[in-house]
């Protein structure tokens, strides 16, 4: 029992990635708004959509329309209908200061169960002249104060993402266990080339076809994830067609080893192919999608991981998720070189 | 007589039944709101699926090898 203990860990990591990763709620979101398109100088209703939000038992309400960096206009009238329908009236002034005719705000709402949440170019403001020189305008430059903090555990809440942002502790975790069980086959075969023991060619294929495994697993849930995001299942982004040229230089590993029926040749020339298949790897997917733009966050130049794209809650699942699906990687790779070494046994005894 | 098994027909016949297990969940997201529906909650729910049916898929070839070992080993 003790030596399984990493056996053990996995199961325990993968159980609380899990129960955590899909039971905690999502932080409170605006899902929709209408009408998108408003002219100045009238009073407007806004009928707002929340996504687990409390807008009919929230207690301190409140609302505002923020165009450029610091205006703001609240809202005169905030009626909830329920939890996650509510309508905002507005009096639009007649002008918004700026050289342009047309400015798109963002919906700012606030209150005490829910804390604050912005739906960036929530609607599109039209004003039929520019607003005279000199004219004072109604709306605010004070900064917005009194605003609430959400408590208790939440996952953020991102447009388009929604409840998706789960996926997170399971497409993401497939890569990076990928590059770890690719990273340990490629240290085996770098010790078969040295010391020629053949136990350590096969666990250099063992935790081969389990990265494989993982990597199309990684391409197949990344498709699912895409379709309803990003809204097609394959969007020849950058990443995506890296990772699928990466998984064809591996499968080629495979055809490879297949096509040769001395095993000790089978054992050298994998070796060697799996050193350049793994040089391969890292400029296809962690150099060249960041050249370029690319769907993926943390491409075209910007860091991965970043505050945006993962916050202190995620990491929370996250990081566990990564060492729980490699620590069952290698359980699976293990198994498979395990069996190799009963067929060699068996092999040397016919 | 023991012989290596060639994997690309194995792993051919995964990418395979991957492909197929895709078009399945295409084909139930004919009413074009059901994968949307709450947060869009049950595209995390097919990518669990497509991770389990992957897991399923080691098991199977596991066992097939070991089934073979095994008729060997009698022999």
């Amino acid at each position: 029992m003790l030596k399984h203990w990493w056996k053990i860990l996995a199961v325990l990591i993968l159980l609380y990635t899990f129960t955590v990763g899909l039971l905690v709620p999502l932080g409170p979101g605006i899902t929709a708004i209408a009408p998108q398109s408003l002219t100045t100088g009238k009073v407007v209703q806004l009928k707002i959509e929340g996504y687990n939000s409390h807008y009919a038992s929230a207690t301190e309400k409140s609302a505002w329309l923020k165009v450029g960096k610091n205006l703001t206009l609240p809202a005169t009238k905030i009626e909830a209908a329920s939890e996650q329908d509510m309508l905002l009236t507005f009096e639009i002034p007649a002008h918004f200061p700026g050289e342009k005719k047309v400015a798109s705000a963002s919906l700012i709402l606030d209150n005490d169960i829910d804390g604050s949440s912005v739906k960036p170019s929530a609607v599109v403001l039209t004003q039929e002249t520019l607003a005279p020189e000199g004219a004072a305008l109604a709306w605010s430059t004070a900064t917005l104060t009194g605003l609430h903090d959400k408590s208790g555990m939440n996952f953020p809440f991102r447009n388009i993402l929604a409840e998706t942002i789960r996926n997170t502790y399971f497409h993401v975790p497939l890569w990076f266990g990928m590059m770890i069980l690719f990273l340990v086959s490629v240290i085996y075969s770098i010790r078969y080339l040295l010391y020629l023991q053949p136990k350590d060619d096969w666990k250099a294929v063992a935790f081969t076809r389990v990265g494989v495994l993982y990597g199309m697993l990684g391409l197949l849930t990344g498709a699912l994830w895409a379709k309803w995001t990003w809204g097609a299942y394959w969007s020849w982004d950058i990443k995506q067609n890296m990772s699928a040229i990466a998984m064809l230089i591996y499968l080629a590993y495979f055809v490879l080893r297949g096509s040769l029926d001395d095993m000790e040749k089978q054992a050298k020339i994998g070796a060697v192919f799996n050193i350049f298949a793994f040089a391969a790897l890292i400029p296809l997917l962690f150099v060249i999608p960041r050249l370029t733009s690319s769907l993926h966050p943390g491409n075209g130049g910007n860091p991965g991981l970043g505050s945006e794209d993962l916050d202190n809650t995620m990491r929370m699942v996250f990081y566990p998720a990564i060492i729980g699906w490699t620590l069952l990687g290698v359980w699976m790779s293990n198994l498979l070189h395990r069996m190799d070494r009963i067929k060699e046994y068996l092999f040397d005894r016919m | 007589m023991l012989v290596i098994q060639p994997m690309k027909k194995k792993l051919l016949s995964l990418v395979i039944f991957q492909l197929a297990i895709l078009q399945l969940i295409t084909a139930q997201s004919a009413q074009p709101d059901f994968m949307r529906s709450t947060g869009k909650i049950y595209v995390v729910v097919a990518v669990i699926v497509a991770m389990f049916i992957g897991i399923i898929g080691f098991l199977v070839y596991m066992d097939k090898k070991l089934t073979k070992l095994e008729n060997q080993i009698k022999d």
